[in-house]
């Protein structure tokens, strides 16, 4: 086989499969039905402990949120149907949470993309001390939640918090502080920085793994035809990239509607509730409450809603390469 | 090259190294008073405005934090834990995500959703059923215990993964090696796995920060305080109404040397990636 | 021969069994530690959370325990720490999994619903000196392990919440000395108005926070046996306790942390820096001070004094045993070790303060003193399982009231109303 140079196109996730070698009639069935089992033979060692270890604790959740639930020994539960989700559904609380983590969601997911994408190409080639760079903006992301929730909040604090000093007595863009996390949506813009600033270096490395499959040869190709930097970032890398970005938002999202320490720590739900996420309702519901049929319940409407999104985009982002 | 062109690489490369210095600057400032504060000697709150260098600086903290109750043994057990961890859900996950890749079969579709439904139901929930589960299948209290449910809560993620960097395999590769007769194990592991180094490298990064950092499910399933793992260690240096934050960062950095160590060792596979190999003969 | 022999044995066993019983149920007074008995043996588990590295811990291990083992030789008792925050969950995860420890330091706040899920073994049933322990300790801090008539642990170690004042923001009011009056606290605030440093801070509405307030007002959440919130919570003692925050804060003599924002000065922060004049707190402060403002000096007096005298509220720890231990006399045994003078006073030294009534602790550490005397008062929140979202209730309900969306009388007619049902779950 010759080398080729810009002929060769990458393929997409979506749907495209190797042609197989012709086989005559009934020796094509027999080959698809092989090629089946080959495949669930491959899968069945991760499903057996995902299955174990993952799905009957969700199906157990799932049953439990029919319930009034008592795990504990002599403990009864009671079957209460629809009772809990029909309660989900109109708990203001758990809807004011479901709109915080929308709302962090669509600050932090593009952020950490775009973000993440900048770092990734200006890592993608030759650069003195680009190993150091690639350890530095690893850096966040292995520092531990508890310890990095902690300082935003003195970061943001009211009075002597660094982000005030910065915008008042630095860059002079305000009279005076800013009360951060006194009231609900700068808090939850606070949270996102934090979300962010975690989050841009694992987005980075996992796009950057993938830039370094395209072939050095589409851009040379580009460029020689004509194509400026940000052009060529646009019909060459981002194409090629699609499978890392449909998979970093997915994840993304499902984070982001997760989100659970930076609530507790850099807020506490505060002030009066108002930055409380799902997750800490949940927890609440569950784990303080003692309420785990409700809990369930939350959690089942949650998954639900997280599985729309993820559905939704990865359908979109397939439709795109078709 | 010409001049010029050397002359607008070098600035291009100056304007990189300017913006990512500063974007670096940014990100670990965080983790540089982490690491000051863990040379101070007995500071049990946050402080505000935060002094960068210790003054006294002390390794009072390191001493004391490694010394402390076994944390030299919590150490090993994460260690061992990470390691059988990382190499079994990158095995499983690679396996699972060439299926999905490159094999077309009923219910792909859904198993595949099935899986990933693993990743978007909240632990928390399914905290009490796992416990359940693991006692009934005696993987409480067990540092092989431990492993066998991180696997199970890694696969999800690393096959997601792993199935988009399979999947952008030029097929042609593919079909070449089956008309020559290969297996699909055989093109697996000369054909995909190769290729994908960044793709696992960066699987195995995951695997290993997911297993080491890994708390909540630790401190319930594990009893023994000999089996406990590093996480368990560090929290317990919090305390109720006070805690050494000194000793905590100390016990903190110390329990992100493997991590980083992992991720740099990792890091040559993950850039050194595979060009216009990938599409040679 | 063999015969009468055997039987002569037979008979000698059993009297060495009856005096060695007759022993053990003569021994069981609260203060020395206890005899030796034959029949104790085998190991137990011991969930705390006391931090590593701690004093607290050390002495657990170099002092407790060695202590207990020198007087039952052959038994052992593991220690296992557990990180403070993850306790409860843990607890209630093993629990459910039926996997328990024989004895346990919990939370006051826990004792309550663990009893009510039937995981604890009545004390009070089960150890036949209980009477004696019980009266040598402080009322407040026994009532928290009191749950529908019964007694489910005894106390551990114990703390309350006495007022802290700057003498440097009480000069900028021309006090000398710290409010010990309710109004003494109306008119510090009018005295200190739009100087910038508020009267009194603190940093939530929550049981915590306002029970010794509606306390001290000679107000109270419910009845004596927590059955009713109605008439007690919304009267109008309570309400006035209440209102004198609300008036403060309304007169922007106390600081808006009492929603429970984080973006504010903490109370301590304030305090040292004399932002706040006084703030209510317990004795762990003296180290965090010392550590965080080691200029500041910090000052104590009682709780202000309202029409229903000095009454703060009770927190701390207490000692519980499961009733799912496979060695409950030795669980009990070390119960009532705890409790010894030995014990508790090895453990006052490192900061643990005790339960013991009559046990001279200011000797080990005076600045104990004014917390052990407010203890004699002191009251616990109430003991019943659903107290978590009782307070949560509580608290939501006053922040709509601090938030301007109700008055006061308003918030806690609402909150009683939705307590009532909680308190009769029990």
């Amino acid at each position: 086989m010759s080398t080729q140079v810009t002929a060769v196109p990458r393929r997409e996730a979506a749907g495209e499969q190797p042609t197989h070698p012709p086989t005559p009639g009934t020796g094509r069935r027999r080959a698809a039905a092989r090629r089946a089992l080959t495949a669930y033979a491959l899968l069945v060692p991760a499903f057996v402990v995902f299955v174990v270890v993952m799905l009957v604790p969700i199906a157990k959740a799932a049953q439990v949120s029919l319930y009034q639930w008592s795990p504990f020994p002599g403990g009864e539960s009671t079957w209460v149907g629809a009772a809990n989700y029909t309660r989900a559904l109109h708990d203001d609380q758990f809807r004011l949470g479901v709109v915080n983590a929308l709302v962090y969601m669509v600050i932090t997911v593009p952020g950490q993309i775009l973000l993440g994408l900048v770092v990734a190409l200006l890592l993608e080639s030759r650069l003195p001390a680009r190993p150091l760079f690639r350890v530095l903006f690893y850096l966040p992301v292995v520092t531990s939640w508890v310890v990095v929730s902690l300082l935003f909040r003195y970061l943001f604090v009211t009075d002597g918090g660094l982000v005030n000093w910065v915008l008042v007595d630095g860059l002079h863009v305000v009279d005076h502080p800013v009360a951060w996390l006194d009231s609900r949506w700068s808090a939850i813009g606070a949270m996102s920085a934090l979300g962010i600033w975690k989050g841009v270096g694992w987005a980075a490395i996992i796009l950057l793994a993938g830039l370094t499959g395209v072939p050095a040869e589409h851009h040379e190709a580009a460029a020689v035809d004509g194509a400026g930097y940000l052009r060529r970032v646009w019909h060459v890398t981002l194409p090629a990239l699609r499978g890392q970005l449909v998979f970093v938002t997915v994840l993304l999202v499902i984070g982001g509607f997760q989100v659970f320490i930076q609530s507790l720590l850099m807020t506490n739900g505060g002030p009066a509730g108002q930055t409380e996420m799902p997750l800490t309702y949940l927890y609440k519901q569950a784990f303080k409450y003692l309420d785990f049929g409700y809990g369930s319940a939350l959690a089942m409407v949650m998954t639900v809603l997280v599985l729309v999104l993820s559905v939704g985009q990865t359908i979109l982002a397939n439709r795109r390469a078709a | 090259m010409s001049v010029q062109t050397r002359r607008y690489r070098r600035t291009r490369t100056v304007a990189r190294l300017v913006v990512l210095s500063a974007g670096a600057a940014l990100l670990i400032v965080p983790f540089l008073y982490m690491v000051s504060t863990s040379f101070k000697p007995n500071s049990l709150v946050f402080e505000w405005p935060p002094k960068f260098i210790p003054h006294p600086a002390t390794l009072a903290n390191y001493v004391q934090a490694w010394g402390a109750n076994d944390f030299a043994r919590y150490f090993g057990n994460s260690v061992l834990v990470a390691c059988a961890s990382t190499l079994a859900t990158t095995l499983l996950a690679a396996l699972a995500a060439y299926a999905f890749a490159r094999f077309r079969f009923p219910g792909r579709s859904l198993l595949f959703w099935v899986l990933m439904l693993g990743l978007m139901v909240p632990s928390v929930v399914i905290l009490i059923p796992q416990y359940l589960v693991a006692t009934w299948l005696h993987l409480n209290n067990s540092l092989s215990g431990l492993v066998v449910f991180y696997i199970g809560a890694g696969v999800a993620l690393n096959t997601f993964l792993l199935r988009g960097f399979f999947a952008s395999v030029a097929t042609e590769l593919d079909e070449a090696m089956e008309v020559d007769g290969a297996g699909p194990m055989r093109r697996f592991v000369a054909l995909y796995l190769p290729l994908s180094r960044p793709a696992l490298a960066t699987s195995a990064v995951f695997s290993f920060l997911a297993a080491w950092d890994e708390y909540s499910w630790a401190v319930t399933s594990i009893n023994d305080p000999a089996k406990y793992t590093l996480p368990i260690a560090i929290a317990q240096f919090q305390g109720q109404h006070a805690t050494s934050w000194g000793l905590v960062f100390a016990a903190s950095v110390i329990a992100m040397i493997p991590v980083l160590v992992v991720y740099a060792l990792a890091q040559r596979h993950i850039v050194t990636g595979l060009q216009a190999g990938a599409l040679k003969s | 021969m063999l015969r009468v022999l055997t039987r002569r044995r037979l008979l000698a066993g059993a009297a060495a069994v009856a005096a060695s019983v007759v022993l053990a149920g003569c021994g069981g007074s609260g203060k020395a530690g206890s005899q030796p008995s034959a029949q104790l043996s085998g190991t137990i588990t011991f969930w705390h959370a006391y931090s590593a590295d701690s004093q607290e811990v050390k002495t657990l291990n170099d002092v407790i325990i060695p202590g207990f083992k020198k007087l039952h030789p052959g038994v052992d008792v593991k220690q296992v720490a557990i990180p403070y925050d993850q306790l409860h969950q843990k607890l209630i995860t093993s629990a459910a999994g039926g996997e328990v420890p024989d004895v346990l330091r919990s939370d006051i706040a826990w004792v309550s619903e663990l009893a009510k899920l039937g995981l604890l073994e009545p004390l009070d049933a089960a150890m036949p000196d209980f009477r004696t322990l019980a009266d040598s300790t402080f009322p407040g801090s026994l009532a928290t392990n009191k749950y529908k008539g019964k007694y489910y642990g005894l106390p551990l170690d114990t703390n309350t919440r006495v007022l802290m004042y700057s003498q440097a923001a009480l000069d900028k009011a021309g006090v000398s000395a710290p409010p010990k009056t309710f109004d003494e606290v109306k008119a510090l605030g009018d005295k200190l108005a739009g100087t910038g440093v508020s009267a009194f801070a603190d940093n939530g509405l929550s049981g915590w926070n306002v029970l010794p307030w509606i306390w001290s007002a000679g107000g109270d959440i419910t009845d004596a046996d927590y059955t009713k919130a109605t008439g007690h919570l919304n009267s109008a003692a309570s309400v006035a306790g209440v209102q004198l925050l609300f008036d403060l804060y309304s007169k922007k003599e106390l600081p808006g942390i009492i929603l429970g924002g984080t973006g504010g000065t903490s109370t301590s922060d304030g305090l040292a820096t004399a932002k706040y004049a006084t703030i209510l707190d317990g004795p762990w402060m003296y180290p965090i001070f010392a550590s965080s403002h080691p200029d500041f000096k910090l000052q104590v007096g009682p709780m202000p004094a309202g029409p229903g005298g000095s009454i703060s509220v009770v927190g701390g720890e207490d000692v519980t045993v499961f009733r799912q231990s496979k060695n409950k006399p030795l669980a009990l045994e070390f119960t009532r070790y705890l409790l010894s003078q030995e014990a508790q006073l090895a453990m006052a030294k490192v900061g643990q303060m005790s339960v013991l009534k009559d046990l001279d602790v200011t000797s080990v550490n005076p600045t104990y003193g004014p917390f052990v005397a407010q203890l004699k008062s002191a009251k616990p929140r109430p003991p019943v399982s659903n107290w978590p979202k009782i307070d949560d209730l509580l608290q939501k309900k006053l922040q709509g009231a601090f938030q301007g969306q109700l008055t006061v009388q308003q918030a806690l007619d609402q909150a009683a109303a939705e307590i009532d049902p909680l308190l009769a779950q029990g």
